[in-house]
């Protein structure tokens, strides 16, 4: 329950920690080096005043950022793998449940979708929208983007799972009892397999969630993440590791990657603790 | 401590470097400013480990490939200061540190070009007996074969289109899509004498024929179209021996070759070899273990190995911290409102923190100076005028920002777009830097970032998509095609280079009196010194427009070998001249 804990205190701060810490787009130049561009003092410049110390180039305060960027990581995190599970357990349930010719179609689509070269249709995509689209602009469309794709691309995953879960399902009595009392299909499908479903939906997506939030972090590596200055833990791992500043200020690296390796291993505690709790042998 | 001094002198030593006009002169040599280590610098004050010594391979590597080999389709400065090795021109530039490297001299021609009395026909003679790599005599129609080829974009896609846009017949098509047909404006009355007719007067016809590999001698029977980059013809000192592409070139002695072909370059190595594709901080650590001489793109050192070596007295002392020949700016198009508004724009110019700009860039040493001309520091024309603080108050002058503003009529700010190429670090954090420095004077500015591939084709040289998209301000900077104020200025400034894409005039002025000093600049009756101070009136109006706010005048941070020899900054290219590199061992 430790990754429980974490993750309640990530939304909170998520939620209020901006209010709190400095603003995150404030430069302080004196706080730099020009000469090597980066902060003066060890471990990347840490003081009373800025904790976590601050950035190369700007002198922004990198808990500011930190805290600022949490929101986004975690927003974007979990509305796609909501996308993802929504898709995949809707097409994982009838695959599995009507087997045959429905389930041929199915899996083959997943199977393209698994063989999509995603990275590439990010980039492509978020080249080709313009700057406002579908009634959202600037970083509000590039959430919806970044979901959308992560999400949609994703949910092969929850759909095999839930598919392979539903052939097993499917043979056991009690809905052979149902059919037997006249139920059909749609009955079936979501008055009795889903509820039995529902202890693999948690826990797998639990796990998605840390997944989802490297994906993004990886999308903001390539440059097509969240328009700056909007901080994003992802956008500054990929600074400290493209532009070399890993060798003179090696805490700009340290400091997001930590956020994020937190956060996963706290999602991913979190994933097995449920998953033990669901289990029918350990209750 | 020595890279703070380092960093005090390096701005000593760009008033020193390169502020001799294109005439000549060398630089002031103030070795002494270099915090105390005397052989810092070596190859910005004078030429760094000079020698005559004969022998050893000298190994280049780029992160990416070139643009081209073939000297006919070549646009980028390295690939062009590389092509000395094996390729030669009617003319070329002087192997000399200071303003001296700036200027034309004889490469295959015997002299400057002659022009006629009304500026139309320029005359040049080919020096007699010279030979390609295979013994074949080099005659005056190669030359024009040359320039007949790069007429034919479909096959030679880069280099400049001076050619065309000033001889008569624009319209041939190449001899590869026209074969029966001929250049008529280049004549070759005799095989060791060459005429361009030109259009109307230009007095700057020299750089065209000489800052370029378009002149470079091409037999017609060994030309492959595009597949000639594999195996130039050599007239330079260096042939190719092989030539992978994307992976390697090698070059060995040209055994024809003989210094007459070319005063300006030498024969100091055996082998040259360029590897292409390394990854840009293997490079820099290469040339800081002794095992690569030179980094082709000549661009400096990456930020890792920038804090290595201003760290390592041992490093530091074979580095130079030299001119860049590029200045880094930001347009503001004055054609996207509010900005049409001459004062909305001097607004931005007072309001931007330059300080924070030039870190942005990479601070003193790996960015370069303040600047507050279009004019870099030693061309003809040049004056330290500083229109808008930029010198005084790096900071940003926010009382006279919010006075322009006024006079804009916006004293409470507006909002405009900001183009920059997303994948140049630099800019990205410029754009932040500036988007940041307008927020206190109450201009809200948006970011809109933009891969650099397409950035002048499609986006920010595009005036319809700037003026579609509401985007006033966008990322950009220029070295200039030679070192003359119409080599900087024309493709910015003139109201006759504004073009539908590719355009580099994203401030879109068109202002009579700028446009007059252009068309009247050409005129064959002025001097060298007259021309120039036109160019100087042409910068101070056109920074009275703002429509170009200045960043810094880029200097590199370039690291070599102490085995390298000859190595100097020349100021035609802002890095290293490649023709005259040897090695001791």
């Amino acid at each position: 329950m430790a990754g429980g804990t974490f993750i309640a205190f990530l939304v909170v701060v998520s939620i209020i920690g901006p209010y709190f810490v400095q603003d995150p787009t404030v430069y302080h130049s004196s706080l730099i080096d020009p000469t090597f561009s980066r902060p003066i003092g060890p471990w990347g410049g840490i003081s009373l005043a800025h904790p976590f110390g601050v950035e190369p180039i700007t002198g922004r305060d990198m808990l500011a950022r930190i805290v600022d960027g949490a929101p986004y990581s975690l927003l974007i995190g979990f509305l796609s793998t909501v996308l993802a599970v929504v898709i995949g357990v809707f097409f994982g349930i009838i695959a599995g449940y009507f087997g045959g010719w429905t389930d041929s179609v199915i899996a083959r689509a997943m199977d393209v979708f698994l063989a999509f070269p995603l990275l590439v249709f990010a980039i492509a995509l978020v080249g080709v929208i313009p700057n406002s689209a579908f009634g959202m602009s600037g970083n509000q469309l590039r959430v919806a983007l970044l979901v959308f794709v992560i999400g949609f691309f994703a949910w092969p995953y929850m759909g095999r799972i839930i598919r392979g879960q539903v052939l097993s399902l499917r043979e056991r009595e009690f809905v052979d009892a149902a059919r037997s009392i006249g139920a059909r299909g749609p009955y079936i499908l979501f008055r009795e397999l889903l509820p039995n479903l529902v202890g693999p939906i948690l826990v797998y997506a639990t796990l998605f969630i840390p997944t989802n939030i490297l994906f993004e972090a990886a999308l903001d590596y390539l440059g097509v993440g969240l328009i700056p200055p909007t901080p994003s833990w992802g956008q500054m791992l990929s600074s400290a590791v493209s532009n070399g500043f890993y060798y003179i200020d090696p805490m700009f690296m340290i400091i997001p990657g930590l956020a994020i390796f937190i956060t996963v291993m706290a999602f991913n505690l979190f994933g097995d603790g449920l998953r033990d709790a669901f289990d029918p042998r350990t209750r | 401590m020595a890279a703070l001094a380092l960093a005090a002198c390096g701005g000593g030593a760009t008033s020193t470097t390169g502020a001799a006009g294109p005439t000549g002169g060398s630089t002031g040599g103030s070795t002494g400013a270099t915090g105390g280590n005397a052989v810092a610098n070596a190859g910005v004050t004078g030429i760094a480990n000079p020698s005559d010594h004969k022998g050893g391979t000298l190994t280049f590597a780029s992160s990416s490939t070139p643009d081209s080999l073939d000297g006919g389709n070549e646009y980028y400065a390295w690939t062009l200061n590389f092509n000395r090795l094996y390729q030669t021109p009617l003319l070329t530039y002087k192997s000399s540190p200071g303003g001296a490297g700036t200027t034309m001299v004889p490469g295959i021609a015997t002299a400057l070009g002659q022009v006629s009395p009304d500026g139309l026909t320029w005359t040049y003679h080919i020096k007699k007996g010279l030979k390609y790599e295979d013994g074949s005599a080099v005659t005056a129609g190669d030359v024009k074969y040359a320039v007949e080829r790069t007429y034919d974009r479909g096959v030679l896609a880069n280099g400049p289109s001076y050619f065309p846009q000033l001889l008569a017949d624009p319209t041939y098509k190449g001899p590869y899509k026209d074969p029966n047909g001929d250049l008529t404006s280049i004549v070759v009355p005799d095989p060791y004498t060459i005429q361009f007719h030109l259009l109307a007067p230009f007095p700057d016809f020299d750089y065209v024929v000489g800052a370029f590999g378009q002149t470079a001698p091409v037999p017609k029977a060994k030309d492959t179209g595009a597949k000639y980059e594999l195996h130039p013809m050599s007239t330079g000192p260096y042939m190719f021996q092989s030539y992978q592409v994307n992976k390697q070139a090698v070059l060995v002695k040209n055994p024809n070759w003989t210094q007459n072909e070319d005063t300006e370059a030498r024969q100091n190595v055996d082998k040259v070899i360029l590897t292409l594709n390394v990854n840009a901080d293997d490079i820099d650590n290469r040339l800081i273990s002794g095992d690569l001489d030179v980094d082709s793109a000549g661009s400096g050192v990456q930020a890792a190995a920038r804090a290595k070596v201003l760290g390592n007295p041992s490093l530091l002392k074979n580095s130079d911290n030299g001119f860049g020949n590029r200045e880094w700016f930001i347009y503001l198009d004055s054609k996207v409102a509010p900005l049409t508004n001459v004062a909305c724009r001097q607004a931005i110019e007072y309001a931007a923190n330059k300080t924070d700009l030039q870190t942005a860039y990479g601070g003193p040493v790996a960015g370069g100076d303040i600047a507050s001309t279009l004019l870099l520091p030693g061309m003809g024309g040049y004056s330290a005028f500083d229109l808008y603080n930029a010198k005084s108050q790096p900071g940003g002058d926010v009382a006279n920002a919010k006075k322009a503003l006024t006079t804009c009529g916006k004293a409470n700010g507006f909002t405009t777009g900001l183009a920059y190429r997303s994948d140049r670090p630099k800019e990205v954090a410029g754009a932040q830097a500036l988007q940041q420095a307008l927020k206190a004077v109450g201009i809200n500015v948006q970011l809109h970032g933009y891969p650099a591939g397409n950035y002048y084709g499609n986006f920010a040289g595009a005036p319809t998509f700037m003026h579609k998209n509401n985007i006033g301000i966008a990322f950009g900077g220029w070295a200039p095609d030679w070192p003359d104020g119409y080599g900087m200025l024309w493709a910015l400034t003139s109201g006759n280079s504004i073009v539908p894409t590719g355009n580099a005039n994203i401030g879109e002025l068109n202002d009579p009196a700028v446009n007059k000093l252009f068309k009247d600049v050409a005129s064959p009756k002025l001097t060298l010194d007259q021309r120039s101070a036109m160019y100087g009136q042409v910068d101070k109006l056109s920074m009275q427009q703002a429509v170009i706010l200045p960043e810094v005048y880029a200097k590199v941070l370039i690291y070599r070998p102490p085995t390298v020899t000859n190595a100097y900054i020349d100021n035609a290219w802002g890095m290293y001249n490649y023709a005259v590199l040897g090695k001791s061992s």
